[in-house]
């Protein structure tokens, strides 16, 4: 049987500089789709003054300051997994396993946090504030959920030390994507808190 | 390699053209070659095309009638008529040039053996697919009934039981196209063949990666905004809801910021293959390469900023309209200067007044209808009479139809040798063209009429003094639609009778008719050289093969003394 070609490339080095490109793009389009999503906030937090919290709202969850951490760190150790992967160096597994460690980390608390606020009756329905805390939020982990499958994937060739100086074009792909995760979360994060100023 | 081998690559190991690379259903539906891609996008762009195209005349024949009739009440023609719009917007035109056209041609234009990333290519069709699928889901599920544009409050809190369906469907269709744009965008930088500069490159690829930019720029916003929309219509709550201290104005913001460039992504690739056509068809040197290359970017950079032209009656600041409405009149400088420069080229060209010809010259005459009758519409106070009539109907279906689709039909035709191995039949095929060009004429331009003289769009019933008009309408589309069946027929035949296709049959010197009819597996068995893809000076018929062939180290040496000489374009 005949196999048709998987990449109209030759060489590996082009192959990896055209993935690149590729992933930026792939970060604009969802760098838009989050300004976008801010943008719409904005426009009815702006519209509606101080009146669009309710008087018993509670206050943000100090629990995001633990998720925030979390995820800070998930790209420090996630640019260190890519930094060994760069050398072919060991720590390349160990470093992605605590990356998506702390991923998971930053999922649950973000969990708690939501928990917390249906406990106190803040649910999603209750008012326009509630919602889009609970859409933006909702938003931004679900990108991280969808980054979960190719972190995996990742983490188990990265423990077999698969990635060299000469092919860690998967590490590289999963460190931007996270790195930009990270970014999107602070801003969204800064959003959501000025927003909450009465 | 003077001359050209215009027989299929018989190699070795790899057997005949790309159809017959490998065999059976499964090596379609895996496959990662883009010009089987290609040909799967247009086989259901084509599918849906019919699809649409019937609802179209089942709108137009209740308007045969001004009040109620048996066969459909006024709930199944707003589906019908929502339907047709959905379909003929996200499953026809957006895919239609760049995805099934494009995927074809671009890396043989380029002389590359595929798109960057034919994995992602593939996903593509496949998330096209499930929008579709959503599409179908939706019908089973109640049907929608909104029109094609979603408003909110209607759409969010009443409208049809398959609205959230197919709201999905528009979201996935969304992320295919996007893939499509940036498979391109990467494909374009990074895989030009050595001496192709970005002014040696066809201008359908520049039409294309503006496009490609707009997709990718634009699109998500449309994600979003459906996304929204659904979790509003499901949970009762959401940011487009006033009760809530929402703003269903903003849903219409949202909706624009990607609508209208959306139009751009359905006619600049429409502009890209006139380029070709006219060149090629007259055989004369594009004029104004550069003008028309960097007409479709700024046309990419105004689309994003013209929006609120679609709301000047829904209570947006005076400041705001009057901003909106000039910008919108910078657009015709762009445009404009493309429909000079394919008039430029046409004089003194040698032309051939053949099928493709006819579509070129048929998008040129209806581009410049519905350029113009776009003027009244973006004058602040003709807007608010005109606005939400059959004028606005007419005007982008001179647009929309006459131009993006009559142009992905004059590609298709300009490519069906390319990419079937046959020749169509001439005579049938200028017989379609004229049946297309008048019933699309009388169906819309009396609706130009019908709007000025206060026929408001979407209306099920009709007041007695409208009645001729429709009528007329009515038997345009039947003629438009007459036309396409025989266009269909003939080009279903020819796939068993037609003629075997020379690899050149028009004339053209850019890449892709320098590989052979189907092209082979691989496009090209080494990285062919480039010249000018406009100077058909090197290009001449040959009886034997009963086709053009391009005589390489002419073409390419014209082309590099150009540059030497900085004569350029
Ligand atoms: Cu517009």
């Amino acid at each position: 049987m005949v196999r048709e070609r998987e990449t109209p490339f030759d060489d590996e080095q082009a192959r990896f500089s055209a993935g690149v490109l590729g992933m930026w793009i792939l970060l604009a389009v969802l760098a838009v789709l989050f300004v976008a999503a801010i943008l719409g906030y904005l426009a009815v937090r702006i519209d509606n003054g101080s009146a669009f919290i309710p008087a018993n709202a509670p206050s943000l969850p100090l629990l995001l300051l633990v998720s925030t951490a979390f995820l800070v760190l998930s790209s420090l150790t996630m640019q260190m997994a890519l930094r060994a992967a760069r050398t072919g160096g060991a720590s390349q597994g160990r470093m992605m396993m605590a990356t998506l460690g702390l991923a998971l980390g930053f999922l649950v608390v973000q969990a708690l946090a939501w928990r917390g606020l249906l406990a106190e009756d803040f649910g999603p329905t209750g008012s326009l504030y509630a919602w889009t805390f609970f859409v933006l939020t909702a938003l931004h982990g679900a990108h991280v959920v969808g980054g979960l499958p190719p972190m995996v994937i990742t983490t188990w060739r990265a423990s077999r030390g698969a990635y060299t100086p000469e092919n860690h074009r998967g590490i590289a792909y999963c460190a931007m994507y996270w790195h930009f995760l990270d970014g999107a979360w602070l801003v969204l994060y800064a959003t959501i808190w000025l927003g909450s100023i009465r | 390699m003077t001359t050209l081998d215009t027989r299929p690559h018989i190699t070795d190991e790899v057997p005949g053209n790309y159809l017959t690379f490998r065999r059976g259903i499964l090596s379609w539906i895996f496959t990662l070659d883009h010009k089987r891609i290609g040909v799967m996008y247009l086989v259901a762009v084509l599918s849906s095309f019919f699809v649409g195209g019937v609802m179209a005349l089942l709108v137009r024949t209740k308007l045969l009638f001004p009040g109620e009739v048996s066969w459909m009440t006024a709930d199944q023609y707003n589906k019908a008529f929502t339907l047709h719009g959905a379909i003929m917007v996200f499953l026809v035109i957006i895919p239609s040039i760049p995805a099934a056209l494009g995927n074809f041609v671009l890396p043989i234009m380029l002389g590359a053996k595929d798109v960057a990333f034919p994995r992602l290519n593939l996903f593509s069709f496949y998330l096209w697919v499930m929008g579709a699928a959503c599409a179908v889901y939706s019908l089973l599920a109640g049907g929608f009934d909104t029109g094609w544009t979603f408003y909110t409050p209607y759409s969010s809190q009443f409208g049809a039981g398959g609205t959230i369906p197919v709201l999905v469907g528009v979201f996935i269709l969304g992320f295919s196209s996007i893939f499509t744009g940036l498979n391109f965008i990467v494909t374009i930088h990074k895989l030009r063949p050595p001496g192709m500069t970005w002014f040696r490159m066809p201008l359908f690829l520049w039409a294309v990666y503006a496009t490609a930019i707009i997709q990718v720029l634009a699109t998500p916003v449309l994600g979003i905004t459906v996304a929204l929309l659904v979790v509003e219509r499901a949970f009762n709550i959401g940011i487009f809801d006033a009760s809530m201290g929402g703003d269903p104005v903003l849903f219409q913001h949202f909706f624009w910021f990607y609508s209208h460039p959306a139009v751009y992504i359905m006619i600049l690739p429409g502009m890209g293959i006139i380029s070709e056509i006219i060149a090629v068809h007259s055989h004369r040197h594009i004029f104004g390469f550069r003008f028309i290359a960097f007409s479709s970017i700024a046309i990419a950079i105004f689309s994003f900023l013209v929006w609120g032209h679609h709301m000047f009656t829904s209570g947006q600041s005076p400041l705001m309209n009057v901003l909106f409405s000039a910008i919108t009149f910078s657009v015709a400088i762009p445009s404009a200067v493309k429909v000079f420069n394919w008039l430029a080229t046409l004089y003194k060209g040698s032309i051939s007044l053949n099928t493709t010809m006819l579509y070129g010259l048929a998008f040129i005459f209806l581009f410049t209808i519905g350029g113009l009758t776009g003027i009244p519409l973006a004058v602040l106070s003709t807007d608010i009479h005109l606005h939400d009539t059959y004028y606005v109907v007419a005007h982008f279906h001179y647009v929309m139809m006459g131009s993006a689709l009559i142009a992905m039909v004059g590609g298709l035709h300009h490519w069906w040798p390319k990419m079937t191995g046959r020749m169509f039949s001439e005579f049938w095929g200028r017989i379609g063209c004229t049946l297309v060009f008048v019933g699309f004429n009388v169906t819309f331009f009396t609706q130009f009429m019908l709007g000025s003289q206060g026929m408001p769009r979407r209306y099920y019933a009709y007041q007695p003094e409208f009645k001729m008009y429709h009528h007329i309408s009515t038997g345009g589309s039947y003629i438009m639609g007459i036309g396409f069946v025989i266009t269909a027929i003939y080009l279903i035949h020819s796939l068993f009778a037609g003629k075997k296709a020379p690899a050149n049959p028009w004339g053209g010197a850019s890449l892709e008719w320098q590989c052979s009819s189907p092209p082979p597996h691989d496009n090209f068995a080494t990285t062919p050289r480039v010249g000018d893809c406009y100077d058909f000076s090197a290009v001449h018929w040959d009886e034997k093969l009963q086709g053009y062939v391009v005589d390489t180290e002419a073409h390419v040496a014209a082309a590099r003394s150009d540059s030497a000489s900085g004569k350029g374009h």
